[in-house]
């Protein structure tokens, strides 16, 4: 062999070998390899916003509280908090006590890289970041205008040093909250990734890279994560609190086939190594979940629906050949998807000409008579979407399932009576724009969207769809209010209407999360009466009159909430949850094997 | 020293080439691109949160001040933090770039070395059933998408459904048997479309180096085919063979395989590369732009070397 060719292959090889890492040794461990349809950037908790960041946030880090894994609808539990909040009488301070002797993971970031005990000031160091504008931080919209001093705080240059009046470590183990104004919310929050207890040490020593080096007190520690997942490894610190699944919301009828039973009684997390792939590809990811040693977890492909179960409706049911294998649940999500229209826009939303602002209202109410639910559900969601009337979707206490369903009906020519009634012509119809990021989904939908319209009259070249490159560019259209129409879904930060209902708040209007600008007196004074309340029946019914001002107003086409299904396999012991929060049942995910 | 003076002067007749791409690219991502701000605000930003983000990304610099930056990054070879996931972009090239290479090198070698073999064959058998029979395959592999071929390998070779020799996904990788499990599929796949255009491309070039005259002599003088091919044909279609691979080499580098990464799980930087594009990560995408129009230019300068050793009669003037 020539020099130059044995040279050549040597250089190659040398290549090749750069692709190898160093092995982990796995024999003996329980590894529980679970799969998400996306991928987080940032798993920074203030840069957590997506369902994808809180699967590794809230296991890596602590929350004060969390949510009870199996007890549906969601219960509040404490976490890292030794018991639920004392609140003051007038609703306003909040004095919670956390654990002692809970300690952050071993790290370079601590003296002598041995992390040390988690205190009340941790707390209070990491709710301010939030509102220290280096941080990015996504998650400040939940806290902002609430805690007592904050915006001062941040105002005079977010100094760490300086207390803020409504955020104190009373004493290392006492945390105390003071609001502007009751916010019975609060303890929902402080459940979230956002919420969650970093140690100011390592935020100083990794800088930017804190982002990629999560050093908390939770459950795991990281080992790897990169663009096509993350490896966790079981946080040896971690408190030993024995799982009860009693407290835990467990109920043999619905768990007790999932073998739920077995880890009563045991210490968290009860797998050594957890494994979370990210893969946006169905396919691929169902040839790995069906080849038996790779994940143990995903949903079912949308074309292989009709493959895999033997009934779609009222209940999922499984093929036998698949029901032998794993195990299934579904649910639907929290959240909902809807249609909103742009109130800033004067061509069809608010006008200073008041019977302008009238055709508009006539129009708005034509468009959503000609909207198509069934259709939309069967092309998009495999008719198994459950559609409600408003913005209360049925995942949440304040749902009424008795409420009027006027606002879904699919009648045409209904729709193009009201046109007619209103003076609306084809010539004066304005043009519409149906925004959306540039899929193939979002064409189809924008396609069905228009043969609806045309059914009203709608001349088939005003409706144009304005497509977007990126999410980033949609939402910047999104939020300076460029797009007429706008095709959104809301998933719920915590289980109660406000969360949806703030979507329609006046003062949260673009660039808020207010994407249809809605202002409307009545509704922003219930929004602001009711933002105080806590749960009651006096709250549910002023909930349930906001809902109805919505759709009086027609201000949205609303709402899907999307069904989902979830397959594990048999050797794994779970009770999957991926709508609030994002991945926070993990900790109690058991395998019956461990590796060889 | 007469190769490295060459290498030198090439270089620094490199640099407005240079200049030249990363001013376009960057001109493309600053007024074109995605804008990063409404991926970083929350749910419900405030107008202050909008500008504060826009701020700390430089948006609200001036485009020249910002080019001028650009540079300085490339010079230094410092790209900063990604806008994304907030890691340092150079420790995200090397821990990527590695394994994009020890994905791709296989499939990049057979397919060059498998083309050239079959490229010889058919040449050698210029119109006859060996020729239509390879030329035939090359056409099934250029026609068939990367995409389906991708799918329907995993399918065969790693599903369940098919033989479930190999890992469907996935990158664990600690020692060269590991390597070979997750390498093989993403390599047949590589090779069965690379197949294709390689093949194609190379039979011409022999072809057309089979009707010279030095050739007709000797096969006159009764030369045996091996010798003929080897010697008198492939050595001398080596210039074109050898530019073909050189400029395959900086994509291969840097790009990495955006599909091959994406089903098969695998940690590359071609889908690092892809992420920044889609959500205009402009750290990343600076680095990646930057350093492929550096190799660009390297390749260039290593693709004349390469000619002189391949032919005395090229000077390198």
């Amino acid at each position: 062999m020539s020099k130059r060719i044995r040279a050549l292959l040597t250089l190659i090889f040398i290549l090749l070998l750069g692709g190898c890492t160093d092995g982990p040794d796995t024999a003996g461990m329980k590894i529980y390899r679970h799969s998400l349809t996306g991928s987080p950037t940032s798993i920074d908790p203030a840069q957590s916003a997506t369902l994808y960041a809180n699967h590794v946030v809230v296991n890596v880090y602590d929350t004060l509280y969390r949510y009870k894994y199996l007890a549906r609808p969601y219960q509040i539990a404490p976490n890292l908090a030794e018991a639920l909040p004392e609140v003051s009488e007038d609703g306003l301070t909040y004095t919670i006590r956390i654990k002692k002797g809970v300690e952050f993971i071993d790290d370079p970031a601590f003296p002598n890289g041995k992390g040390r005990e988690v205190t009340a000031a941790d707390f209070v160091y990491s709710m301010k970041r939030h509102f220290d504008p280096k941080t990015r931080s996504q998650g400040s919209w939940f806290w902002a205008g609430r805690i007592k001093g904050m915006e001062a705080w941040k105002k005079a240059g977010s100094d760490y040093d300086r207390e803020v009046e409504g955020l104190k470590a009373l004493d290392r183990y006492t945390i105390q909250i003071i609001l502007n104004k009751p916010f019975p919310q609060l303890v929902h929050t402080l459940a979230q990734g956002y919420a969650a207890i970093v140690p100011r040490e390592a935020v100083e020593y990794y800088g930017r890279e804190f982002s990629v080096h999560p050093v908390g007190s939770g459950p795991f520690k990281l080992q790897r994560f990169d663009s096509v997942g993350v490896v966790l490894l079981r946080n040896p610190k971690y408190r030993r609190e024995p799982i009860d699944l009693a407290y835990e919301g467990y109920d043999e009828a619905i768990h007790g086939k999932y073998g739920i039973k077995e880890i009563d009684g045991k210490i968290p997390p009860l797998v050594d190594r957890l494994e979370i792939h990210f893969i946006k590809q169905s396919l691929s990811r169902w040839n790995s979940f069906t080849k038996g040693d790779e994940i143990q977890y995903a949903g079912i492909p949308k074309e292989l629906l009709d493959d895999v179960l033997a009934q779609k409706q009222p209940d999922i049911v499984l093929k036998p050949e698949y029901a032998e294998k794993y195990f299934m649940t579904s649910g639907y999500e929290n959240g909902f998807v809807h249609t909103d229209f742009n109130m800033r826009d004067p061509e069809i939303g608010y006008n200073k000409d008041k019977k302008r602002e009238e055709m508009n209202h006539a129009l708005r109410c034509a468009i959503r008579y000609a909207y198509d639910w069934d259709d939309r559900n069967k092309k998009f969601y495999n008719d198994m979407g459950f559609v409600f009337p408003g913005i209360i979707p049925p995942v949440v206490p304040e749902y009424d399932p008795k409420a009027s369903r006027e606002s879904l009906r699919h009648d045409p020519a209904k729709g193009r009576k009201l046109l007619e009634e209103a003076g609306w012509t084809t010539e004066s119809l304005p043009t519409l724009t149906y925004g959306g990021v540039a899929q193939v989904d979002t064409r189809q939908m924008f396609e069905q969207f228009r043969g609806w319209l045309m059914k009203i009259g709608y001349p088939k070249e005003k409706v144009k769809l304005d497509a977007y490159a990126s999410f980033g560019d949609f939402n910047r259209a999104v939020k300076k209010a460029k797009i007429k129409i706008v095709g959104m879904g809301w998933g719920l930060d915590y289980p109660d209407a406000e969360n949806t209902l703030q979507l329609f708040y006046g003062p949260n209007g673009s660039p808020g999360s207010n994407n249809a600008n809605f202002n409307d007196p009545e509704y922003n004074r219930l929004y602001e009466k009711t933002s105080v309340m806590q749960q009651s029946p006096e709250r549910t019914r002023l909930y349930r009159r906001m809902n109805q001002i919505v759709q009086d107003a027609c201000v949205t086409i609303s709402g899907l909430s999307r069904r989902q299904i979830f397959l594990w396999h048999k050797d794994v012991i779970s009770f999957p949850d991926q709508s609030i929060v994002g991945g926070f049942h993990l900790k109690f995910v058991d395998v019956k094997e461990a590796q060889k | 020293m007469e190769i490295l003076q060459y290498a030198l002067r090439k270089f620094i007749t490199g640099i407005p080439l240079i200049i030249g791409v990363t001013l376009i690219s960057f001109l493309l991502m600053v007024y074109f691109g995605p804008d990063k701000t409404y991926e970083l605000v929350g749910k419900n930003p405030t107008p202050e949160q909008i500008q504060e983000v826009r701020h700390q990304l430089g948006y609200d610099k001036p485009f020249v001040t910002r080019y001028l930056e650009y540079l300085k990054e490339l010079v230094t070879f410092d790209f900063g933090y990604s806008d994304s996931t907030g890691e340092r972009v150079n420790s995200i090239l090397a821990r990527t770039v590695p394994i994009s290479l020890a994905l791709i090198i296989p499939g990049f070698v057979l397919g060059n070395l498998l083309g050239i073999a079959l490229a010889l064959v058919a040449a050698y058998h210029r119109g006859r059933w060996w020729d239509k029979f390879i030329m035939g395959g090359s056409v099934v592999g250029m026609s068939v998408s990367f995409l389906i071929v991708i799918i329907a390998f995993q399918i065969i070779f790693s599903s369940n459904d098919g033989l479930g020799w190999f890992p469907v996904r996935g990158w664990n990788v600690y020692n060269f048997w590991d390597y070979l499990r997750y390498v093989t599929v993403p390599t047949l796949a590589t090779v069965f479309v690379a197949l294709g255009y390689n093949t194609r491309f190379y039979r011409a070039v022999i072809v057309e180096e089979m009707g010279r005259d030095h050739v007709r002599t000797a096969k006159a003088f009764g030369t045996p085919p091996g010798e003929l091919l080897f010697k008198h044909i492939l050595k001398n279609a080596m210039i074109p063979i050898i530019t073909r691979i050189m400029f395959s080499i900086p994509l291969v580098v840097i790009s990495g395989s955006l599909l091959l990464e994406s089903y098969f799980g695998i940690p590359g930087v071609g889908l690092v590369t892809y992420d920044a594009i889609t959500t205009g990560d402009q750290p990343i995408l600076k680095a990646v732009v930057g350093i492929t129009a550096v190799l660009f230019v390297v390749v260039l300068i290593l693709n004349d070397i390469f000619y002189k050793l391949v032919d005395p009669r090229v000077s390198l003037k």
